[in-house]
């Protein structure tokens, strides 16, 4: 187990090095010279060379994507180019109300299109399942924006039941405030969830051991709570943890629209104003992220089956 | 003598179902009106001002008016033409690489499986909302980078499907026979086991040609996307402060221009999945 | 005085509903399960007789099987009238089911023990203790050795042999009255099939259970059917006590599935076949006297005493993962030190069980595998080392039959394609059509219809797509075929028409076979020499005859008894003249 965790923990550091190559050839060599944009049209080739100096671009290549690749370990990614704040504060700040937002938003989502699914698969080929995958894949042919954009629009402007926008820290404060950005975030997530959930489902329904527990003389309740989840718990749990880096960048839109000051907000603010350090820093620690809890749900993994040897 | 091939049987139950078939339609119809409206047939003159301002929608202009008096329904067939340019563009780009990365890797299996499989490890670490707006932000906002970054994130999972189907089918015996008869690599690789694979990229890009759309109109909608022309994601973004002032009707035709599109291929790929996947044979 | 029987089935239909259409799976079939009995069913697949055990479990796929009639009657019950909740208390509990495919039949992600265990929770009000308990002496009594241990594994943990015995102890675990085996064996080791038929015979007499055994094969049920049922197109064709139906069938299909199974010691020259007693249409026809003669393979003298290949000391080793960064710490010898010698026109043909190595053998000597060391020398040259286009031209000498016919021809090219594939690749035949028409001659030759050419792999059946391979391996005129268990995935009455089918060819083209097998009764009708494989080495080879007359070795000897007797009672003449 232990010799597994070690081997999987040393693929991690290829992987970072890939994902600091990505992102060096983007920012340091497809990019260009940031310096003009940054000091304006008057700026002396004097200065220029200073603030050169000062971001490290004068260096040799591989020198800067090892300062890359030291972020990445780090997570000190100096400083934003407008606000001029350390990006590893600003990051600490924004992203207490982005997981305020996700994280509840994710477990109710989970939960809910787990509870769907296996009740579509219990009803599998009937009437109520045609509607539920129906309805799945309209909701998901709508819009995100449109989603956001009429909810906030009906339920906030017009009917003033939640808040229009802003955010208040400490709970329960900003309760008022996530509510519904977190209800988009479900009625977004329950489709595609709901119908991965099922094709999961299904593909166990159809296998031997189903027939042999019916054999048994199980009910089909007992056996869809007991033998098909257990197994279709094994491509659920990869499933989920795998979106779990998602809440930490933040639901992008959600936080836009809602002027939520989470990481999302940040990103679209530096996207704005052209701030490539902050941009730089989200995708490295998005990226670290995902790493990490790919790592977690390989794991997770070993144990939900018995039969994946840890050599 | 009547003969079917795997091909024909699939594509016979899918005509049978009537869904997939109007699905298969209503893509079609979008594919013709982006051409048209590409070669300048129709809607050559979005910019023209043919009513007043933001004007609800009537029996002469279908969705309204924009606040600049532009026909909101000829936008939407401009923003036909970029969203199906978008998708396509994405698949011409995604397709080659997948497949021959997947391909090879899957067959030689050794350090090129190694490299392969470390290259779209990596490329999936970065959540692709990230990779796309870095790589729009880097490239310039257009068209262009749209494509680019687009391409560049959706190769990954065909990828990644191909390489473990090619796997599989290294060790079936017909692959063995095809040795056994002096077959060589290519031999096996691209007229053994490729078309065996085949479906997979269809159903593949049917589904990747919708995400390819709606990940065009955020884009957009940020300013990423298309300069100076209509698209449906920059037709939201205005929409987005006429809302209040009661002009929904440019929202309502970006949304259900789109949503018939995604719901197509959303249909059209599961259809194409019960049909064409061997594994699902006989349930 | 007559009892009522236990089971009693009574003009059931069975018909499925696709889009397709109709297709009738049982027609009209009745037949009665004593208390205590045992009834085998008999039947090539597609015959109806796994659709009529799900009915009886009430297990069958709704909404697309449907049953317009007929009852079957458990005690006197109607079940088929059963509601969901009916069924429930008298599956597991009343009657029970093993099936075919160990492998897949158990839940990959619970203990054994505890799938037992389960079963009894449902039906018997227990606490958890006792179910355990009981399901380590369930355990014990089906022979897994060290319950308490075993009972704590997971299913791929234990070997296909074993994991077929947790299914029968979770069977028994509620004393049913009624055991349905459906084809039990067929996945199994020759061996591990004994064992297990005997471990059925006896928990069924132990327990005074009635059991339903359904079979391709007549031969495995010969010694424990009290009754047989041979079913033939969805319908009953015979039924009667089992010592009439082996000594005195009256069916000519039943006949057929008698004489098709090759036998230990005497053989005629080609197996009787369905299709010597039966007509297209289902009529008894005469069989010729001259088919039945015995004939001794050893008395025709040898065309040329040229030795066509020779293996010397072979090795064929797969590296063993391991370490941190997987890298090969050890090697799996697959084939360790094998040496022998065919001649020109024979057939050699090699027994052993499955991960003895055998199929390795074979692919390492056509290269497809490559040996660590060793010699194959063949036609007087030694092509160890060979590559490029010299291996390739051997490629036209050198051919192989696989055992699989569904997963060895490409699903996507029709049979004309696959058949001049060959051709093109060899640069032989002029043209297009000088290919194809090469191609007929041989479709024609393996007797399938050259209309059907143009057909795809999936619209034939297992038999005729084994006789597409057969064509596609002589299509390059090769002198030497390794048939790698070419016929164990057919059902009996077709494995009779391509085993004359091979040597019908060996015959007219004068091939050099390499025959391997794990059914020693196959091998000993088609080879002139057996080798007896096990771990990777040849552990006795001689003269088919002298093979199972005077086996040496102890496990030459437990093959030999884990072949089924049943049919040894009969003999050919008896069918033939009644």
């Amino acid at each position: 187990m232990t010799r597994y965790i070690i081997r999987r923990l040393l693929y991690l550091i290829p992987v970072l090095l890939g994902v600091s190559l990505i992102i060096f050839v983007l920012f340091n060599v497809v990019a260009g010279d940031p310096t003009a944009v940054l000091l304006g049209k008057n700026a002396t080739p004097r200065q220029m060379q200073e603030l050169r100096e000062q971001l490290g671009l004068n260096k040799p290549l591989f020198a800067q994507y090892l300062d890359v690749v030291r972020s990445a370990f780090t997570f000190d990614f100096g400083r934003s180019w407008s606000s001029k704040q350390e990006i590893s504060q600003m990051l600490r700040q924004g992203a207490y109300p982005s997981l305020c937002l996700t994280i509840p938003a994710f477990v109710i989502s989970t939960v809910l299109s787990l509870v769907i699914s296996l009740g579509v698969a219990f009803y599998r080929g009937k009437g109520i399942d045609l509607f539920v995958r129906f309805c799945c894949i309209a909701g998901m042919s709508v819009s995100a924006l449109a989603y956001i954009l009429f909810f906030q629009y009906f339920f906030a402007f017009k009917l003033g039941w939640f808040e229009i926008s802003g955010f208040e820290f400490g709970f329960p404060d900003f309760v008022p405030f996530i509510a519904l950005p977190a209800i988009i975030w479900i009625v977004l997530s329950i489709g595609p969830d709901v119908r991965f959930f099922r094709t999961v489902i299904l593909d166990e329904i159809y296998q031997d051991y189903v027939r042999t527990a019916r054999a048994k003389g199980l009910s089909e309740m007992h056996i869809l709570l007991k033998h098909v989840l257990r197994n279709a718990m094994i491509p659920i749990i990869t499933y989920v943890v795998i979106q779990i880096p998602f809440l930490i960048l933040g639901a992008l839109l959600l936080e836009n629209f809602f002027s939520i000051p989470g990481l999302g907000g940040i990103t679209l603010n530096a996207l704005n104003s052209s701030d490539f350090p902050v941009i730089k820093a989200m995708a490295i620690l998005s990226s670290v992220v995902y790493i990490v809890f790919s790592l977690i749900s390989d794991i997770l993994y070993t144990f939900a089956d018995p039969r994946v040897k840890l050599k | 003598m009547k003969t079917n091939s795997l091909w024909k049987d699939s594509f016979k139950q899918l005509a049978r179902d009537k869904i997939s078939l109007i699905s298969l339609l209503i893509v079609l119809f979008y594919a013709l009106v982006a051409i048209l409206s590409a070669t300048g047939i129709i809607a050559a003159d979005w910019s023209k001002e043919v009513g007043g301002s933001n004007l609800p929608p009537s029996f002469e202009h279908f969705f309204g008016t924009d606040f600049l008096g532009r026909s909101v329904f000829i936008k939407l067939i401009r923003g036909t033409q970029i969203a199906m340019s978008v998708g396509l563009a994405t698949s011409l780009i995604a397709i080659p690489i997948g497949v021959v990365l997947g391909a090879v890797a899957g067959y030689f299996g050794g350090w090129v499986d190694d490299l392969i499989t470390w290259l779209y490890t990596t490329f999936s670490s970065i959540p692709n909302i990230m990779l796309l707006i870095a790589i729009t932000m880097i490239l310039g906002k257009g068209l262009f980078a749209v494509y680019v970054a687009l391409g560049a994130t959706s190769w990954v999972n065909l990828c990644r499907l191909i390489r473990g189907e090619v796997m599989k089918h290294k060790e079936r015996e017909y692959v063995q026979a095809a040795g056994a008869i002096g077959g060589g690599h290519f031999r096996k690789l691209f007229i053994h086991i490729l078309p065996n694979v085949t479906h997979i990229v269809i159903i593949n890009t049917s589904l990747q040609f919708q995400v390819a759309i709606k990940s065009e109109v955020i884009l957009s909608y940020l300013g990423l996307g298309v300069q100076g022309e209509p698209s449906w994601g920059t037709m939201i973004d205005d929409a987005k402060l006429e809302l209040a002032k009661g002009v929904w009707w440019q929202l309502a035709g970006a949304t259900l221009a789109m949503f018939f599109i995604v719901l197509a291929f959303n249909m059209l790929g599961d259809a194409l999945r019960d049909s064409l996947d061997p594994k699902l044979k006989g349930k | 005085m007559t009892t009522s029987p236990l089971l009693s089935v009574r003009n059931l239909v069975v018909d499925f509903h696709t889009s397709e259409g109709v297709t009738r799976a049982v027609n009209n079939v009745s037949f009665d399960i004593p208390a205590g009995k045992t009834i085998g069913i008999v039947g090539e697949s597609g015959s109806g007789k796994s659709v009529t055990s799900l009915a009886v479990m009430g297990l069958l796929q709704k909404p697309a099987a449907r049953v317009p009639q007929g009852e079957i009657l458990l005690n006197g019950q109607d079940v088929l009238k059963f509601n969901d909740d009916q069924l429930r208390r008298i599956r597991g509990n009343q009657i029970s089911m093993i099936f075919q495919e160990p492998m897949t039949s158990l839940n990959p992600v619970f203990k054994v023990g505890e799938q037992i265990a389960e079963a009894l929770r449902v039906h018997k009000k227990i606490s958890k203790k006792e179910a355990w308990e009981k399901t380590l002496h369930l355990m014990n009594q089906v022979g897994i050795p060290n319950p308490s241990a075993s009972a704590n594994k997971y299913p791929h943990e234990m070997s296909g042999g074993q994991k077929q015995r947790v299914m029968i102890a979770m069977a028994i675990s509620c004393d049913p009255k009624l055991l349905i085996a459906d084809e039990p064996t067929t996945a199994l080791d020759v061996t591990i099939q004994k064992q297990v038929l005997d471990l059925l015979f006896r928990l069924q007499q132990e327990y005074h259970m009635s059991m339903m055994f359904i079979t391709h094969d007549l031969g495995v049920i010969g010694d424990i059917a009290d009754d047989v049922v041979v079913m033939y197109r969805s319908n009953v064709v015979e039924k009667n006590n089992a010592k009439h139906i082996f000594t005195t069938a009256q069916h000519p299909y039943t006949k057929g599935l008698l004489a098709c199974r090759p036998k230990l010691g005497a053989n005629p020259k080609r197996l009787l076949t369905v299709s010597d007693f039966m007509t297209e249409t289902g009529e008894e026809k005469p069989v010729s006297l001259a088919k039945i003669e015995v004939f001794d393979k050893e008395t025709v003298p040898d065309k040329s005493d040229e030795v066509l290949l020779e293996v010397n000391n072979l090795i064929t080793q797969f590296p063993i993962k391991g370490g941190f960064f997987g890298r090969t710490v050890d090697h799996f010898k697959a084939v360790s030190d094998v040496s022998f010698k065919i001649k020109k026109g024979k057939t050699l043909g090699l027994v052993g069980e499955s991960g003895c190595g055998k199929t390795t053998l074979g692919r390492s000597i056509l290269r497809l595998v490559e040996p660590a060391s060793g010699s194959i020398i063949y036609g007087g040259k030694d092509i160890t080392h060979v590559y490029a286009e010299e291996l390739r031209l051997l490629r036209r000498k050198m051919q192989i039959i696989f055992q699989d016919p569904y997963s060895s021809l490409n699903p996507r090219m029709t049979i004309t394609e696959i058949l001049t594939e060959p051709l093109n690749i060899h640069n032989i035949g002029a043209s297009k059509t000088e290919r194809i028409d090469m191609a007929r001659a041989l479709v024609d030759r393996v007797g399938l219809k050259v209309a059907q050419m143009n057909r795809y792999p999936h619209e034939f059946s297992g038999g005729q797509r084994q006789r597409i391979c057969i064509a596609r391996a002589l299509m390059l005129k090769p002198e030497f075929v390794v048939c790698d268990e070419s016929v164990s995935a057919l059902d009996v009455s077709i494995q009779a028409q391509v085993l004359n089918l091979l040597l019908d060819l060996q015959e007219e083209f004068s091939l050099t076979y390499l025959f391997i097998s794990h059914d020693l009764s196959v091998v000993n009708f088609i080879a002139d020499e057996v080798g007896v494989m096990y771990a990777g080495k040849i552990i006795e080879m001689d003269k088919a005859s002298r093979i199972y007359q005077n086996p040496k070795e102890e496990y030459t000897r437990t093959l030999l008894s884990a072949i089924p007797k049943g049919e040894v009672k009969s003999s050919l003449s008896s069918l033939v003249h009644k």
